[in-house]
């Protein structure tokens, strides 16, 4: 339980594309800008500040340093966390529950067409062994992990693409996707470019342009702020080993993070009690596993929620209506995405992707090579 | 990892098995990531050499260090291993075998250089064989 209740008052994203063609430090004015706007308070009124980006990725050290300004953060408590802007958001509800603040801005960005992010994500490997031999990045391992999925439960590479199917269709309807592709069919994503088989194209996040902001408030003033509040009901935060050490045939820390989440917010069957998901799918087998880590389904059988229907939005248990990562992928910023897109749902804000009668909703960010650390949030309405 | 790489010339992976709960990790750790407990020279094991192929990936691509994915003319195989005694996975490349016929749970083995100098380049990749 938390001992204070904690609101998201207010947010913004930016319309991700692969290359934005504007600074780094505009893109995130703009949404801390709108983020404040939604919330209808100023920069005077905002007690905490955290960013998140890296410097890898980013491309220069201490990546936050022209940022505070572009945040409002000047003479302010500040921080920057390297890693999805989800942890950021996590890191601003634990200042608002502290009691020494009431507002939070959280902000996430990355403009992955300054360079290839997954050219960065190889620099994330131990340097005394795996990154001298020279064979590990994101994408590689996915595929490792993709084929011990696949071999392990019997799942076919059709069945994977049925997820890059579903969300890069649901994208067509969301204006700030990247990759919309309303026709796309499981045939297109089986001929789209082979990278690391089974890993193609179209099962691989696009990189992309984007910033997100969030507004996070306590009880007292959400009130005062806003009459559509969307109350943070639960979260769990858990990290795994190194990619040596991690049993890949599923994602460990994420089940843990599930469950703390689940616990805190009073949900004992998330299948029956979830109106609408957003997840971090990296790549279109990671939804199917993340179903499993989620506990909608039995180990091995995400398959079927993506092969019946379930997780469409007009299923039993929507997933990722707005297009998940796989329609756009601004790393640091995804999974803050993936708030913003579950409290829309929640606000019935999502023109064009709206799920009915949503109460209850749920939303993850991950971090590091084949879901390392992963941040699951419960949000839910009045 | 000094002495891993050192080793290597001998043609010998080491790999360190932790006293208390005995997860064996290569290459050798100086603390166990599972309790804790402190590793040291007295737990270094020698491995095999050969082990199983949990699971692998063939690349079509690979990325020049410069950002650029090039793509490869040859596919080129990525095989997950565990070493006999070991529960760490290590990543290395198959080679000697046509990728369409590579299969998780293969049995593989080391090749060497011919030359060895203790360095990791001495384990040239992994081959399907042993045992």
């Amino acid at each position: 339980m938390m001992n204070r209740r904690v609101a998201i008052v207010g947010y913004a994203q930016s319309r991700h594309q692969y290359d934005m063609q504007q600074t780094r430090e505009d893109m995130v004015f703009d949404v801390a800008k709108g983020a404040l706007k939604d919330a209808g308070i100023g920069r005077e009124d905002v007690d905490t500040v955290i960013t998140a980006s890296t410097d890898f990725l980013d491309g220069r050290t201490i990546s936050n340093v022209f940022l505070s300004m572009a945040v409002g953060a000047y003479l302010k408590d500040e921080s920057k966390v390297e890693e999805d802007g989800a942890f950021a958001a996590l890191y601003a509800l634990m200042r608002i529950l502290s009691g020494n603040h009431d507002i939070a801005l959280v902000e996430g960005h990355t403009q992955a067409s300054v360079f290839n992010p997954h050219q960065v994500s190889s620099f994330t490997f131990d340097p005394t062994f795996d990154r001298q031999i020279g064979l590990l990045n994101d994408v590689s391992t996915a595929a490792i992990q993709a084929r011990m999925y696949m071999n392990g439960y019997d799942v076919s590479e059709e069945q994977i693409a049925g997820v890059s199917v579903k969300n890069l269709a649901n994208a067509a309807n969301n204006p700030n996707a990247q990759r919309k592709m309303p026709d796309i069919t499981v045939e297109e994503v089986l001929s789209s470019k082979l990278y690391y088989d089974p890993i193609r194209e179209l099962t691989i996040s696009p990189s992309s342009d984007g910033a997100c902001a969030l507004v996070l408030a306590s009880e007292e003033k959400a009130k005062e702020i806003t009459d559509n509040p969307v109350w943070i009901e639960g979260v769990g935060s858990c990290q795994d080993s190194y990619i040596r050490d991690r049993d890949l045939l599923k994602i460990g820390s994420l089940q843990i993070a599930a469950e703390k989440a689940y616990k805190m917010a009073g949900i004992s069957d998330p299948f029956a009690e979830l109106d609408v998901l957003e997840i971090s799918e990296k790549f279109a087998h990671e939804e199917l596993m993340g179903y499993e880590a989620l506990s909608l389904c039995r180990e091995g059988r995400g398959k079927v929620l993506v092969e019946e229907g379930i997780t469409e939005k007009y299923g039993e248990v929507p997933v990722n209506p707005s297009g998940g990562a796989l329609a756009a992928d601004p790393i640091c910023a995804t999974g803050l995405i993936r708030i913003v897109e579950a409290a829309k749902q929640i606000r019935e804000e999502a023109d064009g992707y709206q799920i009915p009668d949503v109460y209850k909703a749920l939303a993850h960010g991950q971090f590091g090579a084949c879901a390392q650390k992963n941040v699951v949030f419960i949000l839910g309405g009045e | 990892m000094e002495r891993f790489i050192k080793e290597l010339a001998k043609k010998r992976i080491l790999g360190s098995k932790c006293p208390n709960c005995g997860y064996t990790y290569v290459p050798p750790r100086s603390r166990c990531g599972k309790c804790y407990t402190k590793l040291g020279e007295e737990n270094l094991t020698e491995l095999s050499g050969k082990g199983d192929l949990v699971s692998y990936t063939v690349a079509h691509v690979e990325l020049d260090g410069h950002g650029n994915f090039l793509d490869l003319g040859e596919p080129k195989v990525i095989g997950a291993i565990k070493l006999e005694g070991a529960d760490s996975t290590i990543f290395m490349p198959i080679k000697e075998i046509d990728p369409k016929e590579v299969k998780e749970g293969m049995k593989v083995e080391v090749v060497w250089g011919e030359e060895t100098k203790g360095e990791l380049a001495d384990m040239k990749y992994f081959k399907p064989g042993g045992r």
